[in-house]
């Protein structure tokens, strides 16, 4: 993209690297958490491949709910963090909102330490009522109470900084020109750029999904206080999935927006919204609602239209949005003079990964196919498609390029290939031992796999290997990048 | 998705009898089961096998559950002759709900039987002929020995409990559905409506039912409200609060770009 003029000249100076300094603080964070949750995803293959038969189950289910939340966490926070670097270019958010939610969220981390690794909360990442209330004398109250306050810190902080970036946007933008309406009319004028559009898409579609959570939280406070009211189960997964599948779609977005305004640095060719970018994220944003019903299909209770709805919606917002994406960047790269830095790498691998896990996510949200994926691993499949081949690699990706741009160090350039090489064997190789389970009925969230599905075994044991390439590969990058990140750090000014 | 009966608040218990005359038979002054003061948990014994005892009933038949089981399903129920409380008016109301859905004997069999080793096939008879059951097919009333009554007991979460003071057994009420000799379902209470028997019915044959109504009460919020009678369910105002994310985001979201407004006039005349 040319190089867009920046909103003050304040802003070169002392603002710059005082964004320097937080956003470097966010992506240590966020480098510092990954190997750690990914370790803790090795674990639970490590158990389901029998290799710890002594092993109490409860101990999978708690790693497994401190693996998924910190991952789905990790990646949010990282997401909203580079994109606030971006979109410093266009508007100016607030760093005192940024470094709050920091706080906010390192707190709310150390909370779900304590409930899942000292209380062994294992009620899994979306706590789906009424499981948090009912531990058969496996974990302790208090880990029902810090896990509900934990999600209740992480929300308030989370909530104000999402609406902290949509002032920063009202700021400069009317709603209707960040939403880019006066594209799908056909006109250009004013421009805005795609990071500018698909961050108010996301950011409003984050501000529903955390006002589910806070009615999750009111009606669960509400039962627990010993009011005498039991929740109605239906309504509670209808909010926790509205929560839950805003929150997982929108980090993906996100991660879409570094996509859109990094890569083009490196290919030298501009990246602007045009009407079929509008419609497409317009799109999204209308039916952000109603995609969640995708994960009720089973639920025989929720009505037929609903069903029909959440599978329409479902294919209506993740196609136009990928196809426009992908195409774009296939046309961004195509014939270009790309410059293949790991940064750009791993952003393209990013968008191709998006794709695959996408195409294995419109598969599942198939109701006639979800009736035989439902609950396999097929959907961790899926998941950890596009989100570790996609929306991780975007945002390594991004972490690289601010590393790289803010240290000044040149990179090793086949270091950078070995690294994505790494990255697509040892991960591909991890996602295709969950397809295959999936294909061959092995349950999800099983710690401990009975005869009836044995195979999950074996696949576990082959995933192991492919998690050890993989981790081989971060740790490399976390040497490339990690470094320039501290460096980062060290060199900008505190504020 | 399926609600539990676990949690019906009504504990059931056998009301005492003044008139109970009889000798306390010493012996089953204990026990049998997992006593609990609520009715048992039907999800903990969902899809166990229910062992496979022989049933003696009048005059000199036995048969043993399998060989019934393999047949069509069973409705079983646990009770005692004697018994001055519910097991009457339990039976009473399987008999005139199983009388209003029928195929009895066709779709599926009824046993009753006795867990007081003081029953003999021919009190058992004497019950039915009292019922006005002796003659039908579909009935069966036997007992069965002390080691195959505790089995059975443990197997499905009854339990019964001699009673000196009123010289009774305490015991839940509960109608055990089986099929292809594994527990599908329990109807706990002593009065068995035709709708909820009817569930039970097709459960057993192989249906699939997707609801019955949730024996809790209290509950904030439903997204609907079920009729037992009719099958059917309508949305109940819970649903609207789903409304309530998306309303309030719009709302939001115009409210901070209105108030921003300002900010961006002074902005724009700046910038020019
Ligand atoms: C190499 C890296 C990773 C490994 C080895 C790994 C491994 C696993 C395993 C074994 C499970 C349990 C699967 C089951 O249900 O049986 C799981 C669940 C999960 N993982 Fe990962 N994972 C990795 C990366 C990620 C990433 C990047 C995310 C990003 C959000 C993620 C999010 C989740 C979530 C949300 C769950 C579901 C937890 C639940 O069911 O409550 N994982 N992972
Ligand atoms: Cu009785």
């Amino acid at each position: 993209m040319a190089e867009r003029t920046v909103v003050s000249p304040v802003w070169l100076g002392m603002e710059q690297q005082r964004w320097r300094r937080l956003t470097s603080t966010w992506m240590m964070v966020m480098l510092l958490l990954f190997p750690i949750l990914l370790l803790l995803g090795a674990f639970m293959r490590i158990v389901q491949a029998n290799l710890l038969p002594t092993l109490l189950p409860e101990w999978f289910y708690a790693v497994m709910t401190l693996h998924g939340l910190g991952m789905v966490g990790t990646w949010f926070v990282g997401a909203m963090a580079a994109v606030s670097y971006i979109l410093t270019q266009y508007v100016r958010p607030s760093r005192k909102v940024s470094w709050t939610a920091l706080g906010a969220t390192l707190l709310g981390v150390v909370l779900l330490l304590a409930t899942t690794l000292v209380g062994r909360f294992g009620v899994g990442w979306y706590f789906l009522y009424p499981l948090p209330f009912y531990p058969a004398g496996i974990w302790p109250t208090w880990a029902t109470w810090a896990f509900l306050f934990s999600l209740a810190i992480l929300g308030v902080g989370w909530t104000i900084w999402a609406v902290d970036l949509l002032r920063a946007i009202a700021q400069h933008y009317s709603l209707r020109a960040a939403l880019a309406w006066h594209y799908i009319r056909g006109e250009t004028e004013p421009e805005i750029p795609p990071a500018v559009l698909i961050t108010t898409v996301s950011l409003i579609s984050a501000l529903s999904g955390f006002l589910a959570a806070v009615i999750i939280l009111v009606l669960s406070f509400l039962e627990w206080a010993g009011t005498g009211f039991t929740n109605d189960a239906l309504l509670m997964k209808n909010l926790i999935f509205f929560f839950g599948h805003v929150l997982v779609n929108i980090t993906m977005y996100l991660g879409v927006v570094l996509v859109y305004d990094v890569l083009p640095r490196y290919s030298g060719r501009p990246w602007k919204t045009n009407r079929i970018v509008a419609i497409a994220w317009n799109t999204v944003l209308f039916l952000v609602l109603f995609a969640y019903f995708h994960h009720l299909y089973m639920d025989f209770v929720q009505p037929q239209w609903m069903q029909v709805l959440g599978q329409v919606a479902s294919y209506l917002i993740s196609v136009p949005a990928a196809v426009v994406t992908i195409f774009s960047t296939l046309l961004l790269v195509y014939g270009a003079s790309m410059r293949w830095t790991l940064s750009s790498l791993l952003m393209y691998l990013g968008v191709m990964g998006w794709a695959i896990g996408g195409v294995a996510a419109v598969i599942d949200s198939t109701i006639a196919v979800n009736l035989r994926f439902h609950n396999t691993l097929w959907v961790p499949a899926h998941f950890h498609t596009y989100y570790l081949m996609g929306v991780v690699l975007m945002l390594l990706g991004f972490a690289a390029h601010f590393g790289l741009e803010v240290s000044e160090r040149p990179e090793n350039g086949r270091l950078a290939k070995l690294i994505a090489a790494l990255f697509v064997i040892g991960g591909y190789g991890f996602l295709s031992m969950f397809y295959v389970g999936g294909a061959h009925s092995v349950p999800r969230r099983y710690a401990v796999y009975p005869q009836e599905v044995m195979q999950g075994v074996d696949y576990a044991r082959i995933a192991l290997g492919f998690i050890a390439v993989l981790f081989l590969g971060v740790l490399l990058y976390l040497w490339e990048t990690g470094r320039r990140c501290a460096l980062a750090f060290r060199t900008s000014e505190s504020s | 998705m399926r609600p539990c009966l676990s949690h019906i608040g009504v504990i059931l218990r056998i009301a005492l009898s003044t008139a109970a005359l009889l000798a306390s038979p010493g012996a089953m002054a204990q026990i049998v089961g997992e006593k609990a003061d609520s009715p048992p948990n039907e999800g903990r014994y969902l899809y166990k096998p229910v062992p496979d005892i022989l049933v003696h009933s009048w005059p000199e038949e036995a048969v043993r559950l399998s060989e019934l089981w393999r047949e069509r399903p069973i409705l079983l129920t646990l009770i005692f002759t004697r018994c001055a409380g519910v097991c009457s008016p339990l039976l009473r109301s399987l008999k005139a709900a199983i009388a209003s859905i029928g195929g009895a004997g066709r779709e599926y069999t009824l046993v009753v039987l006795s867990f007081d080793a003081r029953d003999t096939p021919s009190d058992m008879a004497g019950l039915a002929e009292h019922l006005e059951l002796s003659k039908d097919r579909a009935w069966i009333f036997g007992v069965a020995s002390a080691e195959d009554i505790a089995r059975l007991v443990r197997a499905t979460g009854f339990w019964f409990e001699w009673e000196e003071a009123s010289r009774q057994y305490d015991h839940p009420a509960m109608v055990i559905g089986i099929r292809e000799g594994r527990i599908v379902r329990f109807l706990i209470g002593g009065t068995v409506s035709p709708v909820r028997v009817q569930e039970v019915v097709r459960e057993m044959r192989g249906e699939f039912v997707p609801a019955y109504p949730l024996p809790r009460r209290n509950v904030l919020f439903r997204c609907f409200q079920y009729d037992p009678t009719s099958g059917r369910w309508r949305p109940d105002w819970g649903f609207l609060l789903l409304l309530i994310p998306g309303t309030m985001t719009i709302l939001g979201t115009v409210w901070i770009f209105r108030r921003e407004r300002k900010h961006r006039a002074w902005e724009d005349r700046e910038s020019s």
